[in-house]
C-alpha cells in the first residue's frame, strides 16, 4: 500500500511540474505575464513539493518497515541493518538518490519562491514566473526519468524466503547520512542560477537588480557543494584505508567541476554588480555551472565511466539522460548564441584593474574546468575513436592541475588591493612588496628552521599561502572601521583556500608510509613515532563481526595514545572490510590499516604519517562559513532593521 | 551572427556525440597498467596452511596464471569448471588469490567443488589486490617466466577466451627465455 501511495504521489508531482512549466508560457511569448498564470505556476510548485515529499516519505517508510517486496528496498536493506542506515539507504542507490535529486530541486524552487514573494520588492518579481517555468521543465524531465526508467517503488512478489541484499558495507558510515544530501543541495541548487540566465536571455536584459537577486542563489549552493565535497573527501579518507583524501575519481571530478565553475561565476557576478560589465560571461558561466552538474549526474548514472561511485548502469537510463542533457544544455546554448548580441559592450577598464584580476581568475578557473573535463572524458574520447583503452589517473591531474592553480593563488594575494577601473603598477608594488618578499622568505626558510628537508612543493605552497593570508590581512587592516560583512565573507573564504593549499602542499611533501609485518608486542617506528601492537579482540555488532587491534603510539616517551583498527566481516555480504584506525591532532594524523594475518600470528599492517591533513578539510569548511556570512550580508541589506 | 557566439554550442554538441558513442562501450575493459612490468611485491599467507607465506618470488621460473576469486562472487563460481579443466594443462601453474573472503568458507568451498589451484593466497583485507589493481572478481593475470605481468583478463575465462586469447599467448610465452 505505501509503495503504491508513493508512486501515486510521483504521478501527481509530475502533473504539477508540467503545470508549473506551462502556465506562464503563453505570457512569456507575448511578453506580458498575467498575475493569474504566475500564481498558478507558483501554486503548482508548492503542490509539486508537497507530493514529492510524500513520495520520499513513503520510500523511507518502506525502508523502515523493511518492505522486501519493493525491489529497491530489497537490494539495499537488510533486517539486521541499523535503523539510521536504513534511512540513509533510501539514497544509497540509484533510484532513491534520484528521488532525492527531484525533492531537492523542488525544495530550492520553494525556497526561491518564498524568499522572492516575501522579501523582494515588485521589480524583482517579474523574474519569478520565467524562473518557475524553467525549473518546472527541469523538474518534469527528471520526474519522468525517475518514474519510467528508475522507479524506486517498483515491486515484485517472489515466492519463498527472501532477505535483503543489504547496503554495501562501505556505505554504512555516518558519511552516508550527510554527504550525498549536502552534495545534491549544491549541485541541484545551481538550477536557479541557470533559470536566471535563461530569463536574462529571453528578456535580452541583465541589470543590477538581476545580479543582486541572482547572487545568493549561486553562493548558497556553492557553500553546500564545498561542504559536500569536503565531507566526501573526509569519508573516503576514513573508510577506504588508502590514506588518501582525493583520488581524481571521475565522480569526484564531477563534483569539483561545477564547484570550480561556480567559483568563477561568483567572481564574475561581483564585477557585474559593481561595474555593469561581463554580462555575457556571467550568463555563460551560469549555464556552464548547471550543465556541469547535469553532466556529473550523467557520468554517474549512465555507466560510461568506471568509478567507485558508479551505480548499476543501464543503457536506457544513459540514453534518456543524454537526450535530456541535449535538450536542456543544447537548447540553452543555442538560445545563448541567438541572444547574446544584446549583451555585447566595449570594455571600460584598463589592463591593471580589479576587473582584469577577476577576469583572469575566471579564465584560470574555466581553464581548470576544461583540463579536468578533458582528463575525465579522455578515455571515452580515445575509445570512441577506436584508438586505445586507457584510464587517466592521478599523475595527469596533478601535473596539469597544479601549474594552473599556482598563478591563481598568486593572484589571490594581490587582487583585493587592486582598484576598480585603473591602478598603477608602481603604487601596487609599493604597497605590497614587503608582504610579497616576506611570504616567499617564510616559505623557503620556515621548513628548514623547523628541521624539515627542503621540498619545492612545500616551499611554494607555504609561500603562496602566506602571501594570501598576509595580503588579505593587510587588506582587512587597511579597511579597519569600514569593514563589512561582505568583506569578512571574502576574507574568510580566501584564508580558507590558503589553509587548504598549505595542508595540501605540506601533506604531499612530508607524508610517510610503511608496510610492515607485526606481531602482538612488536614495535615499529615511522616519522619518529613508535607504534606498538598491543592486543587483538573479537567484537560482535548487530550486522558484522570484527577483529579489533589496539596499537599504542608514543613519541619521545610521551604519554602513549591508543589507536584502534578493525577488520570487519559483514554477515550478510560475507565480505570483509578493513576499517583504518586514526589518531589525529592539529599537526598530523597517524593512520593505520590492518592487512591480512600472516603465518605465526603476525599481521601485515600499513602505517601512514600524514602531516597537516586536517587543514585540507578545515580550509574547506571555512568556505562554507564565508558563503554563509555573505548570505547574512545579503539578508541584512534586504531587510534594514 | 558572429561565429564565436556559437562556439559553446558547437563544443557541447561534440561532447554529446562522444558521450552518445561512449554509451555503447565497455569501460571496465581497460588494460592493466601493470602489463609489461614486474608483478607487484606481496607477502600473503596460504589458505590451506596459514603458517606459510607466499611472495612474489614464487611467480618466477614458470608461467603463472593468477586467478583472483572469492566465494561471494557468482561469476567466479561460473568460471570454476573452466578452471578445473584448464588446470590439467601443465605448461603453466595456476595460483589463486582469495579476495576479501572468509578463509573457512573458502576452504569448504574448494573442498566441495574441487581445487584447481596449486597454491591459494589469502588476501582477506584486499590490500594486496589494491597493488594489483583488482577492481572486480574474477580477474586473471598471466605472468611470464621472469615474473613480468603480460596480460590481464577481466571477467570469467570462457572457452572462447581460452582458445582465442590464452592459448596463443601461452604458446608464445613458452618459447621465451627466462630473464633473471
Amino acid at each position: 500500500m505505501i509503495p503504491e501511495l508513493g508512486n501515486f504521489a510521483l504521478i501527481i508531482a509530475l502533473c504539477f511540474s508540467l503545470v508549473q512549466f506551462a502556465a506562464p508560457l503563453r505570457g512569456i511569448c507575448k511578453k506580458t505575464i498575467s498575475p493569474l498564470s504566475a500564481d498558478i505556476s507558483a501554486m503548482a510548485a508548492i503542490g509539486q513539493f508537497i507530493f514529492l515529499s510524500i513520495a520520499f516519505f513513503c520510500l523511507i517508510l518502506s525502508f523502515i518497515n523493511n518492505d522486501l517486496t519493493v525491489i529497491f528496498v530489497r537490494e539495499h536493506s537488510h533486517s539486521l541493518l541499523p535503523i539510521i542506515y536504513r534511512i540513509g539507504a533510501a539514497w544509497g542507490g540509484h533510484e532513491g538518490s534520484l528521488l532525492l535529486w527531484c525533492l531537492i530541486l523542488s525544495s530550492w524552487t520553494i525556497a526561491f519562491l518564498l524568499v522572492t514573494s516575501c522579501f523582494l520588492n515588485t521589480s524583482d518579481k517579474t523574474l519569478l514566473p520565467k524562473i518557475l517555468t524553467t525549473l518546472g521543465l527541469l523538474s518534469a524531465g527528471f520526474i519522468v526519468f525517475l518514474f519510467f526508467t528508475s522507479n524506486p517503488f517498483a515491486r515484485n512478489f517472489p515466492t519463498g524466503l527472501i532477505v535483503g541484499d543489504d547496503l554495501t558495507p562501505l556505505l554504512q558510515d555516518p558519511g552516508l547520512i550527510f554527504h550525498p544530501p549536502m552534495l545534491y543541495f549544491g549541485y541541484v541548487g545551481f538550477a536557479i542560477a541557470f533559470a536566471f540566465a535563461i530569463s536574462a536571455l529571453i528578456d535580452g536584459k541583465l541589470d543590477r537588480t538581476w545580479v543582486q537577486a541572482c547572487r545568493p542563489w549561486v553562493i548558497m549552493p556553492w557553500s553546500f557543494l564545498s561542504c559536500g565535497i569536503v565531507l566526501g573527501s573526509w569519508w573516503a579518507y576514513r573508510e577506504l584505508g588508502w590514506g588518501g583524501w582525493w583520488f581524481w575519481d571521475p565522480v569526484e571530478n564531477a563534483s569539483l567541476l561545477p564547484w570550480l565553475s561556480a567559483t568563477a561565476l561568483i567572481h564574475a557576478l561581483a564585477v557585474c554588480e559593481k561595474r555593469n560589465v561581463f554580462k555575457g560571461w556571467v550568463i555563460l558561466l551560469a549555464i556552464l555551472t548547471f550543465s556541469l552538474s547535469l553532466l556529473g549526474t550523467f557520468l554517474v548514472r549512465s555507466g560510461v565511466l568506471v568509478s567507485v561511485h558508479a551505480f548499476a548502469s543501464d543503457p536506457t537510463r544513459g540514453l534518456f539522460l543524454l537526450a535530456y542533457l541535449t535538450l536542456i544544455i543544447g537548447g540553452s546554448l543555442f538560445l545563448y548564441s541567438l541572444r547574446i548580441k544584446y549583451f555585447f559592450q566595449a570594455p571600460t577598464f584598463k589592463i591593471i584593474s580589479r576587473e582584469t584580476t577577476l577576469l583572469i581568475n575566471t579564465v584560470i578557473l574555466v581553464t581548470a574546468v576544461a583540463t579536468i573535463s578533458i582528463g575525465t572524458l579522455y578515455p571515452i574520447i580515445l575509445d570512441t575513436l577506436n584508438l586505445e583503452k586507457i584510464s587517466v589517473g592521478e599523475p595527469y591531474f596533478t601535473t596539469i592541475f597544479l601549474p594552473i592553480m599556482l598563478p591563481l593563488l598568486l593572484l589571490m594575494g594581490v587582487a583585493p588591493h587592486v582598484s576598480w577601473g585603473e591602478q598603477s603598477f608602481k603604487s601596487l608594488w609599493k604597497k605590497l612588496h614587503l608582504t610579497f618578499v616576506s611570504s616567499f622568505l617564510l616559505g623557503f626558510i620556515a621548513p628548514a628552521l623547523l628541521g624539515f628537508p627542503f621540498h619545492i612543493l612545500a616551499a611554494l605552497g607555504i609561500s603562496l599561502s602566506a602571501w594570501i593570508i598576509l595580503g588579505t590581512a593587510q587588506y582587512a587592516f587597511q579597511l579597519r572601521g569600514k569593514i563589512s560583512l561582505r568583506h569578512w565573507s571574502m576574507i574568510i573564504a580566501h584564508i580558507g583556500i590558503a589553509i587548504f593549499a598549505l595542508g595540501v602542499s605540506i601533506n604531499k611533501s612530508y607524508s610517510e608510509e610503511r608496510q610492515v609485518k607485526m606481531k602482538i608486542g612488536e614495535t615499529v617506528s615511522l616519522a619518529g613515532y613508535e607504534f606498538t601492537f598491543k592486543n587483538l579482540e573479537e567484537l560482535k555488532v548487530s550486522n558484522y563481526q570484527a577483529i579489533k587491534a589496539t596499537f599504542s603510539i608514543q613519541k619521545n616517551h610521551s604519554t602513549p595514545e591508543l589507536l584502534f583498527a578493525e577488520q570487519r566481516v559483514y554477515t550478510s555480504h560475507e565480505q570483509s572490510l578493513s576499517r583504518p584506525g586514526i589518531v589525529a591532532n592539529v599537526w598530523r594524523d597517524l593512520y593505520l590499516a590492518l592487512g591480512s594475518t600472516l603465518a605465526d600470528n603476525s599481521w601485515s599492517v600499513r602505517i601512514y604519517y600524514k602531516p597537516c591533513v586536517r587543514w585540507i578539510w578545515f580550509g574547506g569548511f571555512m568556505l562554507l562559513i564565508g558563503g554563509l556570512l555573505s548570505l547574512l550580508d545579503y539578508w541584512n541589506k534586504r531587510n534594514p532593521a | 551572427m558572429k561565429i564565436r557566439v556559437i562556439i559553446p554550442f558547437l563544443i557541447f554538441i561534440s561532447i554529446v556525440i562522444i558521450l552518445w558513442r561512449g554509451l555503447g562501450l565497455q569501460p571496465a575493459k581497460v588494460p592493466s597498467p601493470l602489463i609489461g612490468k614486474p608483478a607487484p611485491s606481496f607477502q600473503l599467507p596460504l589458505l590451506f596452511d596459514p603458517q606459510k607465506i607466499t611472495h612474489d618470488k614464487d611467480l618466477k621460473g614458470h608461467i603463472t596464471l593468477l586467478n583472483v576469486w572469492a566465494t561471494w562472487c557468482t561469476a567466479c563460481a561460473e568460471e570454476h569448471d573452466a578452471l578445473l579443466h584448464i588446470s590439467k594443462n601443465d605448461s603453466f601453474v595456476l595460483y589463486g588469490l582469495d579476495y576479501k573472503d572468509d578463509p573457512d568458507k573458502a576452504k569448504d568451498w574448494l573442498q566441495k567443488n574441487g581445487n584447481p589451484y596449486k597454491l591459494v593466497a589469502m588476501d582477506k583485507a584486499g590490500l594486496a589486490a589494491i597493488d594489483w589493481g583488482v577492481y572486480g572478481t574474477p580477474e586473471t593475470f598471466v605472468i611470464d617466466k621472469s615474473g613480468v605481468v603480460r596480460y590481464k583478463q577481466i571477467g570469467p575465462i570462457t572457452s572462447e577466451v581460452w582458445s582465442e586469447t590464452f592459448l596463443p599467448l601461452l604458446a608464445e610465452l613458452q618459447n621465451e627465455p627466462q630473464n633473471p
